[in-house]
């Protein structure tokens, strides 16, 4: 193999490495905007969050960050029921200005109090294991991401039988569907609202988990991956899990390549161009159903 | 509302603006330094406001990147000074004129998009911006910019106060004018003013380039003030949010709600800031939740309210809760 078809390859597998983190990013904003429609701000803020559980629990208790990550889900899932329940649920059927501007808000909570708590230090989570790597005749594959992108599957996965093989996945998507139609039916939907949103916030924090161990971590850290989210559910469709893994996986190629042929420092432009060129083309998403987006 | 107002509110009105603007005028011949500068602040928050409020408030279109054109019109005016050596006030003007331009070009593929998708769309163009400031040699990259330092402050105070009065008096303008109805009729319901035979996209880039006009005149008076600016500095999404919040507060689509907005909740951030830096960051987040919570429709709609503040507040919380 030439030099320049391996550099290719190797962009590729990268690629893919990193969109297996943005789609765990994205299937829980997913999630949120087409089961709640709210596009949650602070999504980012609760990946964040997700990577400071993991680190602490790596450095004060020394567990495994993989091994970790039940653990890192669980607590961001009691943090989000609460929050869902007790303070989204307040405006969630104003206008969508005032959703948007609510999570934006807690957005600046969250990341302001991270940043009083744990400052503005950038740390990373360094295992024994952070360095290794597994070679594929001339292709260098991180173990960490390798294993990140196998737990990204598996969570939107689990997700999915979630959403259609279980009772309370049909009763979130009845209630998606027809809010009115499904309190009727008795589904308690503000507890549903709520434990959906508690489970995007435990994909959010399983998420905010792997990253931590390939990059590093600072309470400002969630705007990007925010930004990451809204892409990859404009790419792949809203509220599909199989569309944000998808969606995910292009994007991380796109940035990828963007980043051979640019330079590093334009992963931001590439994914907001990306973003524009979709919504003005193909606006429901490369993989998704038509809905109302342009005025 | 008030073109069959009664003409004598009206000439107490004028009355009244007339004597706040010869008090504004000389505050600084009897304030110290000091309240100049917060002063000066306060006014350009209010000119933030009420410009946000033309395409926020007035049009409906929820700009979240509204900071790109303080990031304009900071890094036009700071290039033509140091770079073309011209005096403050023609690259002042110049990074209006810009930020007019920009909002224009990017404005026609923005504005296409509704809700969800035009706030992030915005926020997401303030963003790479940003990134584009800080990779291009022009701008400094990210090492930022430094301006030549001003001779006396007073001038910025003039300056803010001259572009806060055009901002308030286009938020006066504006809804009792043609255009005016355009917007309304496009933000109550779009398509039912397509078939009256409003093409939507021209008003709504005409409300998008006079908001981003303002940011763009903000941006250059900043640089100017500050001496130094970066990227993450003045592309801040901060900018936005508390634009956002005092339009919101003070009562949004009004010609006086974001002045009131700004001087209210700016004078509270300055006394705040003064006790501790921790709590001026912290703060405009509690508040952004409180507010949206409690008074989503702005104060002037809860003072108004019959029936008093708190049946106000349990009203609009009973309509938006599940």
């Amino acid at each position: 193999m030439n030099a320049a078809a391996q550099i290719a390859l190797q962009n590729a597998v990268n690629g893919l490495l990193i969109g297996g983190t943005y789609a765990t990013v994205a299937v829980g904003f997913s999630l949120v905007w087409g089961t709640l429609n709210v596009v949650n701000i602070a999504h980012g803020a609760l990946v964040m969050l997700g990577a400071y559980v993991t680190y602490w629990l790596f450095s004060l208790y020394h567990i495994d960050p993989l091994l970790a990550l039940p653990l890192t889900g669980a607590a961001l899932f009691a943090l989000g029921y609460p929050l869902q329940r007790f303070v989204i649920n307040q405006v969630i059927r104003a206008s969508f200005l005032i959703t948007f501007l609510l999570t934006f808000g807690l957005d600046l909570l969250i990341t302001n109090l991270a940043l009083a708590a744990w400052t503005a230090d950038i740390r990373s989570v360094t295992t024994s294991y952070s360095g290794w790597s597994l070679t594929a005749g001339p292709l260098a594959l991180p173990v960490v991401r390798i294993a990140s992108l196998g737990i990204a599957v598996l969570a939107a996965a689990l997700l999915h039988l979630l959403m259609t093989g279980t009772r309370l996945g049909s009763a979130i998507r009845a209630t998606a569907s027809d809010l009115e139609a499904a309190r009727l039916m008795g589904i308690p939907v503000a507890h549903v609202y709520a434990l959906t949103f508690a489970l995007a916030a435990a994909t959010a924090g399983i998420a905010g988990g792997l990253i931590s161990l390939s990059f590093p971590i600072y309470p400002a850290m969630g705007a990007g991956y925010t930004l990451v989210a809204f892409v990859v559910c404009v790419l792949g469709g809203l509220g599909s899990v199989p569309g944000a893994l998808a969606g995910g996986l292009v994007l991380g190629l796109l940035q990828t390549y963007a980043a051979w042929w640019l330079g590093p420092n334009f992963d931001n432009i590439v994914a907001f161009s990306v973003l524009i060129l979709v919504l003005l083309v193909r606006p429901a998403g490369l993989f998704g159903r038509a809905r109302r987006f342009r005025g | 509302m008030s073109r069959q107002a009664p003409r004598r509110p009206v000439t107490a009105g004028a009355i009244l603006a007339a004597a706040a603007l010869a008090a504004a005028v000389a505050i600084p011949v009897f304030a110290g330094t000091y309240y100049v500068r917060v002063i000066t602040g306060i006014f350009m928050f209010g000119m933030l406001a009420s410009g946000w409020n033309l395409i926020g408030g007035y049009t409906g279109y929820p700009d979240f990147g509204a900071a790109a054109f303080i990031g304009i019109g900071a890094y036009t005016t700071g290039i033509l000074m140091l770079h073309a050596h011209l005096p403050f006030a023609p690259a002042l003007v110049g990074g209006g004129i810009l930020s007019i331009g920009a909002a224009a070009a990017m404005g026609s593929v923005l504005l296409r998009l509704r809700g969800h998708y035009f706030a992030i769309a915005s926020l997401g163009f303030m963003i790479v911006l940003q990134q584009l400031a800080a990779n291009l040699d022009i701008t400094g990259g990210g090492s930022g910019m430094n301006l030549p330092v001003a001779r006396s402050f007073t001038t910025f105070y003039y300056w803010t106060l001259a572009a806060l009065v055009l901002a308030v008096t286009a938020g006066f303008a504006l809804p009792r004018s043609r255009v005016g109805y355009a917007i309304a009729a496009i933000r109550e319901n779009q398509d039912a003013a397509q078939v009256l035979g409003i093409a939507p996209l021209p008003y709504k880039i005409l409300a998008y380039a006079a908001s981003a006009f303002f940011f763009g005149i903000a941006g250059g008076i900043y640089a100017y003030w500050f001496t130094f600016i970066d990227p993450p500095t003045v592309f801040n999404v901060d900018f936005t949010i508390q634009a956002i919040v005092m339009t919101l507060f003070g009562g949004p689509g009004t010609a006086l709600g974001p002045l009131a907005g700004a001087v209210i909740l700016k004078s509270l951030d300055v006394l705040l800031t003064n006790i501790s830096v921790f709590f001026h960051n912290v703060f405009f987040g509690a508040l952004v939740c409180l507010l949206v919570i409690f008074a989503p429709r702005g104060l002037a709609e809860i003072v108004r309210a019959r029936g008093g503040l708190i049946e106000a507040i349990r009203a609009d919380l009973r309509e938006s809760r599940i």
